[in-house]
C-alpha cells in the first residue's frame, strides 16, 4: 500500500506531470472565443500634466473595439496597504489629471488584433504640460522639490522607531561607527509575463478576470473598489503562474481595463499581456534604499544602540510602500536584541517607475546593511563576526522591544551549525592566495523572516473546504496561491495526512474567488503557515465528520477512532475497524446520506504595526537562518567568484524537504545576481536596460554548490510545526558575500551590486591608505 | 504567404503562413502546441526552445518558412501520457517549479543528452547556458539532466 503520511517527505509535485508534459495552462495560453488583444497607452514623460485626451481618430479606426480614458470610469484611487494605511491610496486606475512616471496610465484600447492595437494607440492624442520632475530620493525631500503628490517634501510613508536611550548607550559605547549603504533597484523578472484576460458579462453585470497573480482576492478586492462594483460581481481565477516573486501582487492598470474594455466592447474578452520590456520598466521594482547608520558596541561585543536612517526611492506611487518600509525596519529587531534603537524610515515619492513588493519586501536591503555594518563592528572590536553574532542574536521565548513575539527561534543553532559546516574556525581570517592575486574569504550574515503580516487586512485569516465524495476523491479548495513554490503540493500533503489517506488521493482547487475561500495570497512568506494551518483544520474537519458515523454504526466513542493508513482504526490498539473507503460509502450510504465537507481556517495571533512607534507583532511566528559564502576574489580582474554558500534555515519542519531546499536554492541564487550584477538602471525615469540581454538574471553557469541544512525548531503554531519560508534565504546573501569579499582582500563594498570595477576602485583606494 | 510543410511532432501540417511568421507564433496560435512558451522574443531567454532534427532552437527567431523540411519536436512530441526520462526525472528531483522555462530547459536537455549521453556537471552547466530559469537557481535541475542521463543509460 502506498504510504499515507507525506508530510515531511519530499513527494512529487502536485503539478509537475502536467508542467513536464506541456499541459499545464497558465493565463498566458488562455484564449477564449473572440477574444480582442488590448494594450495600454503610458505616459512618455516623468511629469506632466494632462491637458486633453483625444481619442477620436483611434475611435475610428476599423478593427478598434473600444477606446477607454478615465472619462469611462468611476475616479476611484487604489493602493496596497489601503487598510491601515488609507493615505496611501494614490493610484487612479487610468489618471486623468497627471502623469506621474514614464509608463504611467492613461488609456488603453482593445483591438482585433495586436497591429490594430498598436496603431489605435498611436492615433490618441494625448496633450501633456510638462512639469518639472525628481529623480533621486535624497533630491525629493528636500524643499522646493517638485511636489508629486500632496505629501509633505514627497515623504509619502514615515516609520519613525525609537526605544531606549539610543543617545546614551551611544555615549557608553566603546566603540562606535558610521557607514551609509546604497541599495539599487531590481527586477522580478519571473518568465511568465505579466498577463490577464477580463470578460463582462451584460446580462449579469458581471465580470471574470483570469490573471496571472500572486493575490485574486485582492485584484477582486481592488477591481470591485475602482469599477464601483460588488465583490460578489467580480471573479477573479487564478491558473498556473509562472513565477511572481512578489511582481504579481497587486491589481494594475491593466487588470482593470481588460475588463472595462470587455464592457465597452459588448462583452467581448480582453487579453493584455506586457512584453519583456514593459515588464521590466511598468510593473514593479525593487525600491532602492539607503541606509546610514550610526551605532556603537561594548568591547565584550554587546551592541549599545544602533541609529539612523532609511530612505526608499518609492517612485510614482505608493503601492505597498508601508509594509517594505516596516518589513524593513522591523528586520533589525527580529534578528539581534537591540534595546536602543531609533531609526526613521521613509519612503519618498519620485518620479520613477513605481517600486513595490518583491521577495522580501524591503528585508533584502535591511539584510544587506544591518549585516555589513554588524561586521565592521566586530572587527572594530577585535571580535570574531560569529562570536558576535551569537552575542547579540535573538533568543527563543523572547519579546523585542517593538512587541514582536519570537516563540520558536533556532537563529543561534544555525549561527552555530552554518559556522560548524563551512569550516569556519579554520577558514576565517586566514590568508589565502590560491593563485597569483586570487585570494579566498569567508563571510556571513544572518536573518529573520517573518510568516505573513498584518498589513493588508483587519484579519489576516486564510480557509480551507474539504469535500470527500462517494468515490472517496478528495478535493481541497484553498485561496491559496501557489505561483511556483509548490504550496499546491504542501497543502495537498498537509491534507492527506491530517485525513490518513494517500497524497496522491488529494486534487487541489486553488484560488478562483467565486469557488475557494478567502485568502489574501502569496507573500510575506505566510501561505505554508497560515493557509497550512486552515487546510489542517479542514482535513480533521472532514475527519471527524466521517469519524462520527462509523462511531454511530459501530457503536463506538468516536474519542477512540482515528484515521490512519487509508484504514479507520481504534486509536489505541491501532486495529483497523475499516477502510477510508469503506467508511466513506458508509457515509453516504441509505441510513446516513452525510456528505462530507470540511472546512477550516486560520488567523494567526498577531497585531498591526503601529507605524508611530514601530510596534506590533506582526507575524505569527518567525523564521530563522544563517548563510555563509565562501568567495575568491581576483584582485587584478576585480572578478568575485562565489564557491560555495552555506545555509542552515529554521524552518520549524519541512512539510516537503525537497521544496524547500528548492526555495532555498532558487532564493540564493537570485541573491547572488542582486549582490554582483543585477541593476535596473534608469536614466531621467527611463529604465535604461528592459531586456535580458541586458539585464542579467543568473544563469546554469553561474550556479554555485549550496549546502543547505535544517533547523527544526518545530513551532508550536506552525502547521505540524512548520513555518513559511519563501523569502529569508535572499537576506543575508548579499552580507554574507560582501563580507567574505573583506575577508579575502580587506575591502568593505558598501553599495551594490558589487561590481569589478567597484572592486578595483576600492582596492585602489586601499592601496593609497597605506 | 508561402505554403509549408510542417513535421510537427511526427504530424505533417501543410499551412499557408505569411513570410515573416516565427515559428513559435504557428506553434502556438495556429497549431496549438501551448506547451512551447516564451518570455522575451528576443532570443535571450531560452524559454521557446524546440527540437529542430534533435538539436535545440530558439522558435522565436526562427521563421517558420525555414522550419520546412525539419523534424519539430515541441515538449507535447517528448511524451505526455508515458513521460520521457528526462521528463521523468524533472519530476523526480524537484527540477519544477512555476514550470514556466520547463519545456524548453527539457528540451534542451533533451538535445544536449542525445549528443552527449553521459555529460559531465560541467558539460550540462555550459548546454543550459542560454535557457533562464528564475525559480530554481539550477541546481535541482542540472541534478534532473545528470539523473537521466544515468538511467537512459541503463536502459537504452
Ligand atoms: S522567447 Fe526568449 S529566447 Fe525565445
Ligand atoms: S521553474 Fe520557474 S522559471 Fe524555471
Amino acid at each position: 500500500m502506498k504510504t499515507t503520511s507525506p508530510v515531511g517527505k519530499s513527494v512529487p509535485r502536485i503539478d509537475a506531470r502536467q508542467k513536464v508534459a506541456g499541459e499545464a495552462t497558465y493565463v498566458f495560453d488562455l484564449k477564449l472565443p473572440g477574444m480582442l488583444v488590448g494594450k495600454m497607452l503610458r505616459s512618455p514623460h516623468a511629469h506632466a500634466r494632462i491637458v486633453k485626451i483625444d481619442t477620436s481618430k483611434a475611435e475610428k479606426l476599423p478593427g478598434v473595439r473600444a477606446v477607454v480614458t478615465a472619462e469611462d470610469t468611476p475616479k476611484i484611487k487604489f493602493g496596497s496597504n489601503e487598510f491601515f494605511f488609507p493615505y496611501t491610496v494614490d493610484q487612479f486606475p487610468l489618471e486623468f489629471e497627471k502623469v506621474r512616471y514614464i509608463g504611467d496610465e492613461v488609456a488603453a484600447v482593445a483591438a482585433i488584433d495586436e497591429e490594430t492595437a498598436q496603431k489605435a494607440l498611436s492615433l490618441i492624442d494625448v496633450h501633456y504640460e510638462i512639469l518639472p520632475a525628481v529623480f533621486s530620493s535624497v533630491e525629493a525631500m528636500k524643499p522646493g522639490a517638485p511636489a508629486i503628490h500632496t505629501a509633505m517634501n514627497n515623504i509619502g510613508v514615515m516609520m519613525p522607531t525609537c526605544f531606549g536611550d539610543p543617545d546614551r548607550a551611544l555615549k557608553e559605547s566603546d566603540y562606535v561607527r558610521e557607514d551609509v549603504f546604497y541599495l539599487q533597484s531590481a527586477a522580478h523578472a519571473a518568465l511568465e509575463p505579466h498577463v490577464s484576460i477580463g470578460q463582462y458579462e451584460l446580462s449579469t453585470d458581471r465580470i471574470t478576470l483570469w490573471s496571472s497573480t500572486q493575490a485574486p482576492f485582492k485584484i477582486r478586492e481592488a477591481m470591485a473598489k475602482t469599477l464601483k462594483m460588488q465583490e460578489a460581481d467580480v471573479r477573479v481565477i487564478k491558473l498556473n503562474v509562472g513565477g511572481g516573486f512578489g511582481g504579481k501582487l497587486e491589481m494594475f492598470p491593466m487588470d482593470f481595463c481588460a475588463c472595462l474594455l470587455s464592457k465597452k466592447s459588448g462583452g467581448l474578452p480582453v487579453k493584455m499581456m506586457c512584453n519583456r520590456e514593459e515588464v521590466f520598466s511598468f510593473t514593479r521594482r525593487k525600491h532602492p534604499m539607503i541606509y546610514k547608520l550610526k551605532s556603537g558596541v561594548k568591547k565584550d561585543g554587546t551592541v549599545t544602540a544602533i541609529t539612523g536612517e532609511v530612505i526608499a526611492d518609492g517612485g510614482a506611487y505608493c503601492s505597498y510602500g508601508p509594509t517594505v518600509i516596516a518589513a524593513a525596519i522591523m528586520r533589525f529587531m527580529m534578528v539581534y536584541k537591540f534595546k536602543n534603537i531609533r531609526l526613521f524610515g521613509s519612503r519618498v515619492y519620485t518620479n520613477n517607475p513605481i517600486s513595490g513588493a518583491i521577495r522580501g519586501f524591503g528585508g533584502v536591503q535591511s539584510g544587506f546593511a544591518i549585516e555589513s555594518h554588524m561586521d565592521m563592528l566586530a572587527r572594530g572590536i577585535g571580535m570574531d563576526p560569529v562570536e558576535f553574532r551569537l552575542k547579540n542574536a535573538t533568543d527563543p521565548n523572547m519579546t523585542t522591544v517593538n512587541k514582536m513575539i519570537l516563540s520558536s527561534n533556532g537563529l543561534k543553532d544555525c549561527i552555530r551549525k552554518a559556522a560548524e559546516i563551512s569550516g569556519w574556525k579554520e577558514k576565517y581570517g586566514v590568508k589565502k592566495e590560491t593563485a597569483p592575486g586570487v585570494f579566498r574569504g569567508i563571510g556571513i550574515g544572518i536573518a529573520a523572516d517573518v510568516m505573513g503580516s498584518k498589513m493588508y487586512k483587519s484579519h489576516e485569516s486564510a480557509g480551507s473546504i474539504i469535500k470527500v465524495e462517494e468515490d472517496g476523491s478528495v478535493y481541497l479548495f484553498t485561496g491559496a496561491a501557489d505561483t511556483g513554490q509548490g504550496s499546491d503540493t504542501a497543502m495537498a500533503q498537509i491534507a492527506a495526512h491530517e485525513l490518513g489517506v494517500a497524497y496522491e488521493r488529494v486534487r487541489i482547487k486553488a484560488a478562483d474567488t467565486e469557488i475557494t475561500p478567502f485568502d489574501t495570497g502569496s507573500f510575506a512568506s505566510r501561505v505554508t503557515f497560515i493557509s497550512g494551518n486552515a487546510t489542517k483544520n479542514a482535513a480533521t474537519d472532514a475527519k471527524r465528520q466521517i469519524l462520527e458515523v462509523v462511531a454511530q454504526e459501530l457503536k463506538l466513542d468516536i474519542q477512540g477512532l482515528d484515521i490512519k493508513d487509508e484504514q479507520v482504526v481504534a486509536r489505541e490498539s491501532g486495529r483497523a475497524l475499516l477502510s477510508f473507503d469503506q467508511a466513506v460509502i458508509l457515509c453516504y450510504s441509505f441510513n446516513y446520506g452525510r456528505l462530507i465537507i470540511g472546512r477550516g481556517n486560520y488567523n494567526p495571533k498577531t497585531t498591526p504595526v503601529d507605524f508611530r512607534t514601530g510596534e506590533g507583532n506582526i507575524s505569527g511566528s518567525y523564521g530563522f537562518e544563517a548563510q555563509i559564502a565562501e568567495v575568491e576574489v581576483n584582485t587584478k580582474t576585480g572578478q568575485v567568484k562565489v564557491l560555495k554558500m552555506y545555509d542552515v534555515h529554521d524552518i520549524g519542519y519541512p512539510i516537503n524537504p525537497a521544496s524547500v531546499h528548492g526555495q532555498i536554492e532558487g532564493s540564493i541564487v537570485m541573491g547572488l545576481g542582486y549582490t554582483l550584477y543585477e541593476d535596473l538602471k534608469f536614466k531621467e525615469g527611463r529604465v535604461v536596460n528592459p531586456l535580458f540581454s541586458k539585464y542579467r538574471i543568473p544563469r546554469s553557469t553561474e550556479m554555485i554548490p549550496i549546502e543547505s541544512v535544517f533547523i527544526e525548531t518545530n513551532d508550536p503554531q506552525g502547521p505540524f510545526g512548520a513555518k513559511g519560508m519563501g523569502e529569508a534565504s535572499l537576506l543575508p546573501t548579499a552580507a554574507a558575500i560582501a563580507n567574505a569579499i573583506h575577508d579575502a582582500v580587506g575591502i568593505q563594498i558598501k553599495d551594490l551590486p558589487i561590481t569589478p570595477q567597484k572592486i578595483l576602485a576600492a582596492l585602489k583606494d586601499n592601496e593609497n591608505k597605506t | 504567404m508561402k505554403t509549408v510543410t510542417l513535421d510537427v511532432n511526427g504530424k505533417v501540417f501543410c499551412l499557408d503562413v505569411p513570410d515573416g511568421e516565427l515559428l513559435i507564433e504557428t506553434l502556438r496560435d495556429r497549431l496549438g502546441f501551448l506547451g512551447t512558451k516564451y518570455s522575451c522574443l528576443e532570443g535571450d531567454c531560452g524559454v521557446c526552445t524546440v527540437l529542430a532534427d534533435g538539436k535545440n532552437v530558439l522558435s522565436c527567431l526562427m521563421l517558420t518558412v525555414e522550419a520546412e523540411g525539419r523534424k519539430i519536436t515541441t515538449i507535447e512530441g517528448l511524451g505526455q501520457k508515458d513521460l520521457h526520462p528526462i521528463q521523468q526525472a524533472f519530476i523526480d528531483e524537484g527540477a519544477v517549479q512555476c514550470g514556466f522555462c520547463t519545456p524548453g530547459m527539457i528540451l534542451a536537455s533533451k538535445s544536449l543528452l542525445d549528443a552527449h549521453p553521459s555529460p559531465t556537471q560541467d558539460e550540462v552547466v555550459h548546454a543550459l547556458d542560454g535557457n533562464l530559469c528564475r525559480c530554481t537557481g539550477y541546481v535541482r535541475i542540472v541534478n534532473a539532466v545528470l539523473s537521466a542521463a544515468r538511467k537512459m543509460k541503463k536502459t537504452p
